[in-house]
């Protein structure tokens, strides 16, 4: 039988081979001294953190160094973490991930090579057609032209007003979840959220 | 009276706005998900061969940088710590001196000044200003060297 004495978590045989540890456990063990359950950790969480940083970055060198960047940050602060929830990691993590793509977009936008591109004809034709259509075009073409418009247009906007317009319109978040993810006031998301819709209005109104 | 009483109804160019605003926001939206990378983009990013490694690569850097940073931050905060016992040490040699210099003054018996300023002293004014080599007794000595001469004459 096994001893009572022993805190729940523990108690579950969490080294057996046949039970996974979960995220408490292992970063129990992290904040032990017990490397090797960090990589774990890694393995678990880095699609999540890829899948955020790539809903910011297209190429694939800015979301491989958002993801190091963020379990970094992650490593080092894992002995303040408070590891209480079994999902309390993965929030963590995940805040930690937008946090850094919201850093980079700041560091490009500083960037002195990140200049504007000029909007084509081309584009402005994709801009027009695509708002009076009811059903946007699926084709390979399409996409392309969106990929490639979305990077100038984007570069136009600030990055509060990106991080906002990606966490509401492709994350599918709501305002509360926002909220907790950046550490601002649900007013203040509110209000963010409202001007990044403007701001994104007018820049494409302007091409139009 | 018509039907529409009592209920507000949009003026044309307001929800001509509005149904512009609702397109440009759902032509946005498309435009943002657009700029993402495909779910299978994403998934190949993580999945790459070495990600943990480098991953581990660079938190050793970080901690070595960190390590670094740290050592001077000890260092500095030695100084810190030092500056009042260095301050006091200081302070500790000045009164030191300071107290020596004046018992020498005070308690030398030959004020060098007191001679050099008197003009009956009768002795040439740069035989005192090396108060370091001259004694009371040499200068004494002089005077009575140059007494006896004179007497001698």
């Amino acid at each position: 039988m096994a001893d009572n004495s022993e805190p729940a978590g523990i108690q579950s045989d969490a080294r057996s081979p046949f039970v996974e540890p979960s995220d408490v456990e292992l970063v129990a063990r992290v904040q032990a001294g017990e490397e090797e359950s960090f990589e774990e950790l890694f393995n678990r969480h880095r699609r999540r953190v890829a899948h955020i940083a790539g809903r910011f970055f297209r190429q694939r060198e800015q979301v491989e160094e958002i993801v190091q960047e963020s379990f970094t940050k992650a490593y080092f602060a894992l002995s303040d973490f408070a590891n209480q929830q079994e999902n309390s990691f993965a929030s963590w993590i995940a805040r930690i991930a937008f946090n850094a793509c919201y850093d980079e977009l700041r560091r490009q936008k500083r960037r002195p090579e990140s200049s504007l591109n000029e909007i084509t004809e081309e584009d402005n034709a994709w801009l027009r057609e695509q708002l009076l259509a009811d059903t946007s075009r699926q084709d390979v073409e399409s996409a392309a032209i969106a990929r490639d418009l979305a990077d100038k247009l984007l570069a136009r906007l600030s990055p509060e007003d990106r991080l906002v317009l990606v966490m509401l319109d492709v994350e599918g978040m709501s305002v509360g979840e926002i909220a907790k993810s950046t550490r601002w006031s649900v007013s203040k998301v509110k209000v963010r959220a409202h001007r990044a819709r403007a701001s994104l209005r007018r820049v494409l109104s302007r091409f139009l | 009276m018509t039907a529409g009483e009592g209920r507000e109804i949009p003026m044309p160019g307001k929800k001509k706005k509005l149904e512009t605003d609702e397109r440009l926001d759902l032509l946005g939206s498309r435009i943002m998900r657009a700029n993402a990378l495909s779910e299978a983009e994403a998934e190949s990013v993580a999945s790459s061969p070495f990600l943990y490694a480098r991953l581990r690569a660079r938190i050793t850097s970080e901690r070595v940088r960190h390590e670094e940073g740290e050592s001077w931050l000890a260092m500095l905060k030695v100084f810190w710590r030092a500056i009042p016992a260095m301050a006091l040490v200081a302070v500790c040699a000045l009164a030191l001196f300071w107290s020596v210099a004046t018992t020498r003054l005070t308690t030398g018996g030959f004020v060098t000044e007191a001679i050099i300023n008197s003009p009956d002293a009768g002795i040439e004014r740069t035989v005192f200003t090396d108060n370091q080599s001259l004694t009371s007794d040499d200068v004494l000595a002089t005077i009575l060297n140059k007494d006896d001469g004179e007497v001698a004459r």
